[in-house]
């Protein structure tokens, strides 16, 4: 790799890095707006206007803010906390396909941070890494209440990658390769005529898997346990405070962009305009560049709507309690998600066999 | 390999974000010395127990769990390979779904063990 | 290019599985384990096998590791005292360890005949190694569901059983 090719992907990197961290004050924002809509009362209105600068305000609060460090606490793990739950949600973005291509410089550049063809796998490999994050924090902060709920957050958290990794083998099934680029450009154009060919018709039930099992693997309400905040304080960030606070923050919320980037990936389409294929809007539009930047606008709309369809439903549904939760996952999601193995394997038996 | 390369470059993006967090949090922040701080949250407690660790006793639960979680996401680790190649390998007859049935027969029934003697809830 | 890799990651995973064995505290030696597992999948991705790198992260780091450290956590391992000097358990691990490293490296060279690789296909990208799986090791994979079923059984009686004893002295 020479240096030019280098640069080009370290800025490439760096953009799209950037871009999924900007979800984070657009969420806080989006969030509490939604929130005081469900709730039906203002929300944050002072700062600018519809307190669109809210997430500044926040931002340099948590900034400015003392870091009081407990004596009894584990200085390595303590400090290693927010780094171990911040990196594996910044590397699973290497995975997400943005929009097809770019020339620029004479070169074709996918927008992609790395076009591997084990993405789907490093997903979920880098998403299971996020238990540590969880687990190191908690107990480091030698705290019971951190403790008890690092323990269920992760128990949580883990129960939950089983039904994700069923559901992307269902997906995978259907497609025939862990590559994401290769699956949004089998989601290409119209089905049956009327209906845009997105993954969600031919396997609704993964989709409903999915969608259920990244509530939880993100923490997500309605399985907010292990930060509820009546009954375990904070959980396992109870003994963090400002920068360090904000991480695990930061963390939940692209933990959320890129589930809904799998979610739309997978199931919705991924950078394709619905029911245009991406050679009549060549021709319409005349430049690849072009085309580029309605596919990344069409990719961000997609993930917008599923991020308001998970703030819509958290300010809506109760907590579940802990054994609630498991029965879910064990006794709901994975028999559910074998049958639909199952069902999918045999029916595209004898849709296709011999 | 070479595609992996971006992941690394990522990787030092995301460790230098962090770091920054790190010491921006040291030099913004004020230091304000007070012995309160120093111990950890204690509901109702005035003095906390300085020099205990405070840990759980143990649970059966969350240790069940996590062997539960480890073999089943071996078995699901299995349906990864399988899926990849089912699609194609279905020209050629349905070996691999009679495959697939026979694993999916013994993982049901581990499921069903550990439902039928109640592992996961109450324990 | 990919030597220079090599040779960083290769020390970086030796440095932490030392750090696994040298640590007085059990969950450094975990969090040890983790670095140690992470520097391997980073190996298997600088041979090529992508598949198997991710297959590491997934199952090892992500689930073993895990175990583990749920381990240690409930049962509260105190720092380690030092050890006595004089226990015949730790000279016969020392003895056992030099002798099995010994037969690595002597492998490693070729001179050693004890450890001869049977006639394995060789694949090392995902799709050779699923269908592979799947026709010649298809017997393999059976097996291995069986097994795994056991080993669920066996794992829950096991926990229960001790769960009995420890309800039983309380």
């Amino acid at each position: 790799m020479d240096l030019t090719e280098l640069s080009i992907v370290s800025i490439k990197t760096l953009l799209i890095y950037v871009a999924f961290i900007q979800v984070v004050p657009v969420m806080i924002w989006v969030e509490r707006k939604g929130a005081a809509l469900i709730q039906d009362r203002p929300g944050p209105n002072r700062v600018g206007p519809f307190g669109v600068f809210q997430p500044i305000a926040d931002a340099l609060k948590f900034l400015f803010k003392e870091d009081p460090v407990p004596k009894e606490v584990n200085r390595l793990l303590y400090n290693l906390g927010p780094f171990l739950i911040l990196l594996p949600s910044s590397l699973i973005i290497a995975a997400i396909p943005v929009g097809d291509r770019v020339e620029l410089f004479g070169r074709d550049i996918l927008l992609q941070v790395a076009d591997i063809d084990v993405a789907l796998l490093f997903f979920l490999s880098i998403s299971s890494l996020g238990v540590y994050g969880i687990l190191f924090g908690g107990w480091a902060s030698n705290n019971k209440y951190s403790l008890l709920g690092a323990m269920r957050s992760s128990s949580q958290v883990i129960s939950y990658e089983i039904p994700i990794a069923l559901s992307a083998a269902n997906a995978v099934m259907f497609y025939g390769t862990f590559s994401l680029r290769q699956m949004v450009m089998q989601q290409e154009g119209v089905l049956l005529g009327f209906l845009p060919n997105w993954g969600i018709w031919f396997q609704p039930i993964g989709f409903l898997v999915l969608f259920v099992a990244l509530f939880a693997e993100t923490n997500r309400l309605p399985f907010d346990l292990p930060e509820s905040e009546a009954e375990l304080v904070g959980g396992y960030h109870t003994e963090y405070g400002s920068m360090k606070f904000a991480a695990f923050f930061m963390a939940e919320y692209i933990n959320l962009a890129t589930a809904s980037a799998l979610l739309v990936t997978l199931f919705f389409g991924g950078w394709h305009v619905p029911w245009l294929s991406d050679s009549w809007l060549l021709l319409k539009l005349g430049s690849q560049n072009v085309v580029a930047l309605v596919q990344v606008a069409m990719f961000l709309a997609k993930i917008s709507v599923l991020l308001c369809i998970f703030v819509w439903v958290r300010w809506t549904v109760p907590r579940f309690r802990f054994d609630q939760l498991m029965h879910l996952a064990w006794g709901n999601l994975i028999p559910l998600g074998l049958a639909n193995i199952i069902v999918t394997a045999i029916l595209l038996y004898f849709f296709e066999g011999r | 390999m070479e595609a992996f390369l971006p992941i690394g470059i990522l990787f030092l993006f995301a460790v230098m974000l962090c770091a920054g967090i790190y010491v921006l949090t040291n030099l913004l922040g004020p230091r304000i010395f007070q012995k309160n701080k120093l111990s950890t949250y204690e509901c109702g407690v005035q003095n906390p127990l300085f020099e205990t660790n405070a840990r759980l006793p143990f649970k059966f639960r969350f240790y069940l769990v996590a062997v539960i979680f480890l073999l089943f996401d071996v078995e699901g680790a299995f349906f990864l390979p399988w899926a990849l190649v089912y699609r194609e390998s279905l020209q050629l007859g349905a070996n691999l779904l009679i495959a697939m049935l026979v694993f999916s027969v013994f993982i049901i029934l581990g499921l069903i063990y550990v439902f039928q003697n109640n592992y996961l809830n109450v324990d | 290019m990919r030597e220079v890799f090599f040779m960083i990651f290769s020390i970086f995973t030796v440095l932490a599985a030392l750090g696994v064995v040298v640590s007085r505290h059990a969950i450094f030696s975990a969090f040890s384990l983790v670095l140690a597992f992470f520097g391997l999948a980073i190996l298997y991705l600088l041979w090529g096998t992508s598949f198997v790198s991710m297959l590491q992260i997934l199952i090892y780091t992500g689930a073993i590791v895990v175990l583990f450290v749920f381990v240690v956590m409930l049962l509260d391992l105190k720092k380690e005292e030092t050890l006595d000097s004089a226990k015949t358990g730790p000279l016969v691990m020392a003895g056992l360890s030099v002798w099995f490293f010994s037969l690595l490296i002597l492998r490693a060279l070729n001179r050693a005949t004890y450890f001869k690789s049977t006639n394995v296909e060789a694949a090392s990208d995902i799709k050779s190694i699923s269908t592979l799986l799947f026709s010649k090791y298809l017997w393999g994979f059976e097996i291995l569901s069986v097994f795994l079923l056991a080993l669920i059984v066996s794992a829950c009686v096991l926990a229960r059983a001790e769960y009995m004893e420890r309800k039983a002295d309380q």
